[in-house]
């Protein structure tokens, strides 16, 4: 039987429970992106936060809470099959109780550990790579990440931006995160062009450049050193790159 | 007067560039006055990455590179015929404020060349700190630097305002100092670098009665080294550095690359290629002293005062130490898997770990991502030896060089 899921957390771990409790699946897909396959049955999955909770608590108490946080970065990562690699390792993970996140190159484990390395990595490198720029007192940042951040990183800059308002925006995924006096949340299907800078804004972004510019010493200049901190497909959104 | 700020911070930032130090790591603080703005990750954030691969995490100025001194070394100095330019402590607070709001930076490290005498300049240091953490409130990132022969007070005053101070010793020995910057007293360097140690050792007392009071840079002090200006070996600067630790409690001591500004009979030729490379085996000899529990003589011999090039410090060892590898992976401790050349902390404590679960083999290394390009030729794996030639340190020097040759061509095949 494969499961298809609304693409919420709660969604795939109300999949979980059913392939405990119901009938064992054979993968996980999102419903929207599901090719219908010709050996498998499928069945859609009503969301259901309780059964959720039900596979929650069991992943914290039976495995770790390591083990919780690998995989819900597992499923913010945009890994081809992220739900199986989820589905598999929970299935070992049950089995082997508090020492399965002793078996790091495990076959079952590995996967999910590279799948939440990758996001964890990307989630640090945004918090130094994301850009604002002051819109009439609105700070405002564009990204396009790979993996689903804005959960992640959106209590960082609300501490560091505590007073200010801001909105972090996911061009890839068209929704953003919006921030006001110690409150936020994220909101669907965004649209936001053609923005207009003010010419304090402009002074600012070219002074920052210039310094960026300034700053490397040419004796020691590595262009490929550069390229694999700051790839290429991040730099669009990147002050200093561009301007 | 945006042209003239723009040209400002393009003088005063390229005069400060080549302080190598850019971390902002060591405080972990969270953003608690009303209207205040910022915090502090202990593990640092670095912002961008410039073209020479550095990370930047930190606005890097001087307050003004007007000096009354005539340091050989530096583009500076009195007698040179530069730009001149200074900043308001003003300015520099808005700017930092500015460049934080737009995540630009973690904070700010300023810097400054002595102008009129160390008193003022150390002054004007700490009207910045004083403007943007009560004015500001700003609870980013910052790093100054201690004017050497400034007021004990002052430096006081500026410490419970900063997270990190450095006072830099510029050269490892007294005669050099004297040849290269005969204006800078040794006293001037090291009595500030005591004070600094004791602020902070009896704040941290303080605190352990009075919850409340404010820690002296809290992300502790480091200093930075020139290495390449004078001929002290690597051994004397090694030395001098575990001394800086060991005395003064230093987070870092950071080596920089002398790169020829200025031509000076005392000084390497302006053509001279900056010592990058020394620099580099410097920083993996440091690395080992502090986190691999190397000590300095297990590093040089009697002869041989400097690092060789070629390789690195911790594969020199191990030929120079030969009969006691190779070590068997399923058995040998953590201090022993340590010493492996190409082995990290990471590697070790993973192998350590997962060699509770079952017996290891070559391939499950592999796959716990341990990079064996060095390490197979030190190590056995259930017993069985795993490089392809004999365990020879010239054997395997020509296995690496003949690695090295080929990962150069298909880089060359790549990019034709
Ligand atoms: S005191 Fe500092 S700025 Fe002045 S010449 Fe010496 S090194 Fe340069």
């Amino acid at each position: 039987m494969d499961y298809l899921y609304d693409g919420t957390f709660e969604g795939l771990l109300t999949c979980i429970y059913y392939h405990y409790k119901k009938e064992n699946a054979c993968n996980i897909f999102e419903k929207s992106s599901y090719q219908q396959s010709i050996i498998n049955d499928f069945e859609i999955v009503e969301t259901d936060a309780n059964k959720a909770k039900v596979v929650l608590d069991a992943i914290n108490n039976k495995i770790s809470n390591e083990a919780y946080v690998d995989i819900y970065y597992c499923y913010l990562s945009d890994v081809e099959n992220k739900e199986n690699i989820i589905l598999q390792f929970l299935v070992f993970a049950f089995k082997y109780g508090r020492n399965t996140m002793n078996f790091y190159s495990h076959e079952k484990v590995l996967p999910l550990n590279e799948a939440s390395l990758k996001v964890f990595k990307e989630e640090h490198r945004f918090l130094g790579i994301l850009r604002f720029s002051d819109i009439g007192g609105v700070l405002y940042a564009k990204f396009s990440p790979d993996s689903d951040l804005l959960v992640l990183i959106v209590d960082h800059f609300a501490d560091r931006y505590k007073y200010e308002k801001f909105i972090i925006h996911d061009i890839r995924r068209n929704k953003a995160v919006v921030y006001s006096q110690n409150f936020w949340e994220v909101i669907e299907n965004v649209n936001i062009e053609n923005i207009e800078y003010s010419s304090k804004e402009k002074l600012i972004q070219s002074l920052w450049k210039q310094y960026f510019t300034g700053l490397a010493i040419k004796e020691r200049t590595n262009i490929d050193l550069q390229f694999q901190f700051v790839p290429n497909r991040y730099r669009k959104n990147i002050t200093e790159f561009n301007v | 007067m945006n042209d003239e700020l723009l040209e400002k911070l393009k003088i005063l930032s390229d005069a400060a560039k080549y302080d190598v130090s850019c971390v902002s790591s060591g405080v972990e603080r969270k953003n608690n006055t009303v209207g205040g703005i910022g915090n502090a990750a202990a593990s640092g954030i670095c912002h961008t990455w410039s073209a020479d691969g550095r990370c930047i995490s930190l606005l890097k100025i001087l307050l003004t590179n007007d000096c009354i001194y005539d340091c050989h070394y530096c583009s500076n100095r009195v007698t040179n015929n530069v730009k001149r330019a200074t900043f308001t402590p003003e300015e520099v607070a808005e700017l930092t404020i500015q460049f934080y709001r737009r995540n630009y930076i973690e904070g700010l490290f300023l810097s400054s060349a002595v102008v009129k005498n160390p008193d003022y300049t150390m002054e004007n240091i700490y009207k910045t700190l004083e403007l943007l953490r009560n004015k500001y409130n700003f609870w980013g990132y910052i790093h100054v630097k201690v004017i050497p022969g400034a007021d004990p007070l002052l430096i006081q005053k500026t410490g419970m305002l900063a997270d990190r101070m450095s006072v830099n010793i510029e050269l490892p020995t007294k005669e050099s100092l004297k040849i290269l910057a005969p204006q800078k007293k040794i006293e001037n360097i090291i009595l500030p670098m005591s004070q600094i140690n004791n602020e902070i050792t009896r704040t941290i007392e303080d605190k352990k009665s009075f919850k409340s009071t404010p820690r002296f840079v809290p992300g502790g002090q480091s200093t930075q080294m020139i290495v390449g200006a004078t001929a002290d070996s690597d051994k004397t600067i090694l030395n001098v550095s575990q001394n800086l630790y060991d005395r003064f409690n230093m987070k870092r001591v950071f080596f920089s690359a002398y790169i020829p500004v200025i031509s000076s009979p005392n000084l390497p030729a302006v053509s001279t290629v900056p010592p990058l490379k020394r620099e580099h085996r410097l920083y993996q000899a440091d690395w080992l002293m502090r986190f691999y529990y190397f000590k300095s003589e297990e590093l040089f011999t009697e002869i041989d005062r400097n690092l060789d090039l070629e390789f690195d410090p911790k594969i020199m060892y191990a030929f120079r130490n030969i009969d006691k590898f190779p070590i068997e992976i399923n058995k040998a401790s953590y201090e022993e898997l340590l010493r492996v050349p190409g082995l990290g902390v990471t590697s070790a404590k993973r192998i350590i770990k997962e060699r509770k679960n079952a017996e290891l083999s070559y391939d499950s290394l592999r796959k716990m991502k341990t990079v064996l390009k060095r390490a197979q030729y030190f190590i056995t794996v259930k017993g069985k030896y795993y490089g392809n030639t004999k365990l020879e340190p010239e054997a395997i020097k020509n296995e690496l060089r003949f690695k090295e040759i080929q990962k150069q061509m298909s880089i060359f095949d790549y990019m034709q």
